[in-house]
This record gives C-alpha cells, structure tokens and sequence, in this order.
C-alpha cells in the first residue's frame, strides 16, 4: 500500500486527528534531532574559501564584534579550525604549541559533540600526533611511528583548536605561530 | 467535516495536503520554539548563574544538544570548561546593557576564568576599547582573593570608581553599550574536580545593579 493511499484512506475524523498528532509528534523530534546537525554543516559552508573543505586549516582573524559565526565567541581565545571527513580516509592531525598558557585541541561530531579534547597540560609538551578514523573504516596499514589514533563516532565534524591570549597586541607573534603550527593532512 | 468522516466522499487533496502541512508546519514551529525557550534554562544553577552539566557531551539528550548548538555551539565538555550563564541580576531582575552592574565574588577555582558580556543575540558588543572581557589576568583582586569589576554603557564616574577600588586598582570596567538584552557568561577553563563533579557548587559571583537604571 503506498503511503499516499495510507495516509488518505477513509478513517473515522478522530483517526485521522491522531494520524496528523502523530505526523506533527515525528516532524517535532526530526526538526530537533537535525538541528544540530544544520547547524553544523552551515558552519562548514560559511568559512571562507581558503579554509572550506575537508583536512583544510583555517586561521580567523582574532575574535571581536564583527565575528558572527558562532554565537557566543571567546574573545580571549584565539582559534584555528579544520573540518575533516573520515569515512573514505584517515586524518593526520599534528601540532606543536610551544606556549606557557593554555590551548587545546577539540574535535566535535557533525551532531556538535564534543568527542575529544586534548590541552596543554595533557600533551605535556609533547608534541600533538594524532590520527583520526571513521566509526567503520579500518585503521590505516602505515601509522606514523609515534601517532595516537583516535576513532570518530561519525565520519564527519569539526576540528577547533584554541590558544588562550591574554593581550593580542604584545603576544601577537607568539600565539600566531603557536596555533599556525596546525596540520590536517589526510593519510593516503 | 465531511473529508474526515465520510468513508465514502472522494478526496479532497488541497484539504488532505492543507492538513498535513499544518501537521510538518505544526511539528517544526514547535521544535524551534521550544528549543529556543530552553535556551540558558536547564542544568543546575548557582546564584544567578546556571551551567548544563551536558553542554558539549556525547551524553547530551536530543533536546540538550539541540539548545546547546542554537545557544553555545562547539562547547567543551565540562571536564574541560564549564560555562555559567546570567541573564538576571542577583535579585532576579533582567540584565539591560543600559544598566550598571557589579560583579564581584571569589576567584573561581579554575586554571583560568573569564566573564564575557553578550547581547541578546549572544554575540558580542561593540565594546569602546575592545573590552569584551574580565579574566583572571586582568581582574585585580583584594587580599582576600575577591574580584569585583562594574559594567555598564559608560565608565564609571571618577568618584564612583575611587570609591570602589581596589588594592589592586580601580575597578575595570566592562563596556554594554545601547539598550539592549544582556547577558554574563564565566567560564572556568580546567575547573576543579570538585567543580566538575558539582558544577552547583560554584561560590557564584554576585550581580549586583548600581542605581535606579532608568
């Protein structure tokens, strides 16, 4: 039976009243479940061409009022993104913040859940070396030596690294090349 | 009526179509809107502040990480940062940009801390000076280890600010321009554990208003 004919075969009015709670139940929990999701995938789309598409690093400008991206931004942070795709190929994610203060490295589903975080303090002056792969793909056969893996939940989402600065101006070159030493590099 | 109770009258498909596009119109709207009217509501609060203790977590329910992504995209997970939210004063009043507040309080135990002024549409102002913030770098401190900074649409009066300031000097001030909605946010960066496990734990800072804001 296809679902038009489902969907308008004669039924008592009271039926059909709970056929269309039921249509409006299902929209209400699909709306909010992609939501996130959206959100997300708009977020992509919106950086600007150099640093849009996957294992590509992006490096915004220090955050002020004209940032609009994201809502609530930290202005004592200063960021550097990649979005990545990991259901075809793994992501090589490297780092080496040499800095005093605080940073981390945060790594969020396509859903906006937070499924990684790796800070300073963790790293312990080590520099970062992870490699990461989808819920289903199989670990790549040539890990570099070294190198953490660390297993998606889903195959695609955002890398957002942070690099606490406490004033721009007088640290400028420090943190610049702190958060610059980034790379997403999709492993063969 | 009749198209709803009839079994034998034929169908009527701008009415079957109309129906079911109230129903998708009906669903989506209420989805927006009650995510939305969650937004810094939820999770546990301390004083005027509120945290959700899912923000960010692969834990967080559907509805949680929905008003998460509306409201604070791309947060940590609270064994990294917890964020508190205040959008009323320690009375319970509203927050307005054109009023004046202080806040003052216990340097939050955290590696680092910091308390950002948002308006209403959760972003920044345009603050004079680029003062977005009060943090535990640039917040001074009495001999107690309390912070207190005032904010508002213009500095203090010099009166006001000698009155009120503190061994480590006048008080800051963290610029809310216009009249606009308001609100606080404090994040603890590396928290305590005692703060994650208890995020209502937090000795919250008071949000104290200055005067009648007219």
């Amino acid at each position: 039976m296809s679902v038009m004919r489902l969907l308008t075969r004669r039924r008592p009015w009271y039926v059909r009243i709970e056929v269309l709670a039921v249509v409006a139940l299902l929209t209400h929990l699909l709306v909010v479940w992609a939501i996130p999701y959206a959100i997300m995938a708009a977020l992509s789309r919106a950086a600007p061409a150099e640093g849009r598409g996957p294992g590509v690093a992006y490096f915004p400008p220090m955050t002020d009022h004209t940032q609009r991206r994201v809502v609530m931004p930290s202005p004592d942070l200063l960021y550097a993104t990649c979005s990545f795709d990991v259901r075809q190929q793994a992501l090589r994610i490297q780092a080496d913040p040499k800095l005093p203060g605080y940073w981390s490295i945060a790594l969020y589903g396509a859903n906006s859940d937070n499924f990684f975080v790796l800070n300073d303090r963790k790293a312990a002056g080590v520099p970062v070396d992870l490699v990461l792969i989808g819920p289903d793909t199989p670990e790549p056969t040539a890990v570099p030596a070294g190198a953490r893996m660390v297993r998606a939940p889903g195959g695609r989402g955002l890398l957002l690294m942070r690099v606490l600065v406490g004033d721009y101006a007088a640290e400028h070159e420090a943190v610049e090349a702190a958060r610059r030493t980034l790379r997403c590099t999709p492993l063969g | 009526m009749s198209v709803l109770s009839s079994p034998t009258a034929p169908v009527r498909w701008p009415t079957v179509l109309a129906l079911y596009g109230l129903a998708i119109a009906l669903g989506a709207g209420s989805a927006w809107l009650v995510v939305r009217s969650q937004l810094d509501r939820g999770g546990v609060s301390a004083g005027a502040w509120r945290t959700s203790t899912l923000a960010g977590s692969t834990h967080a329910d559907l509805y949680t990480r929905a008003v998460v992504a509306v409201g604070a995209l791309l947060a940590l997970n609270r064994e990294e940062t917890v964020y508190y939210v205040a959008t009323a004063d320690s009375e319970g009043r509203p927050l307005r940009s054109r009023c004046r507040y202080r806040l003052s309080g216990p340097a939050p135990d955290a590696r680092w801390w910091s308390v950002t002024a948002y308006a209403e549409d959760r972003f920044l102002f345009d603050a004079p000076g680029r003062r977005y913030s009060v943090n535990g770098r640039n917040a001074p401190m009495d001999a107690q280890g309390r912070f207190s900074f005032e904010t508002g649409p213009t500095p203090p009066q010099e009166g006001e600010a000698l009155a009120s300031s503190s061994p480590a000097g006048p008080t800051p001030w963290l610029p809310t321009p216009g009249d606009r909605g308001l609100s606080f946010t404090l994040r603890l960066y590396n928290p305590a554990p005692e703060l994650v496990a208890n995020p209502a734990s937090l000795a919250a800072p008071r949000i104290e208003r200055l005067g009648a804001c007219e």
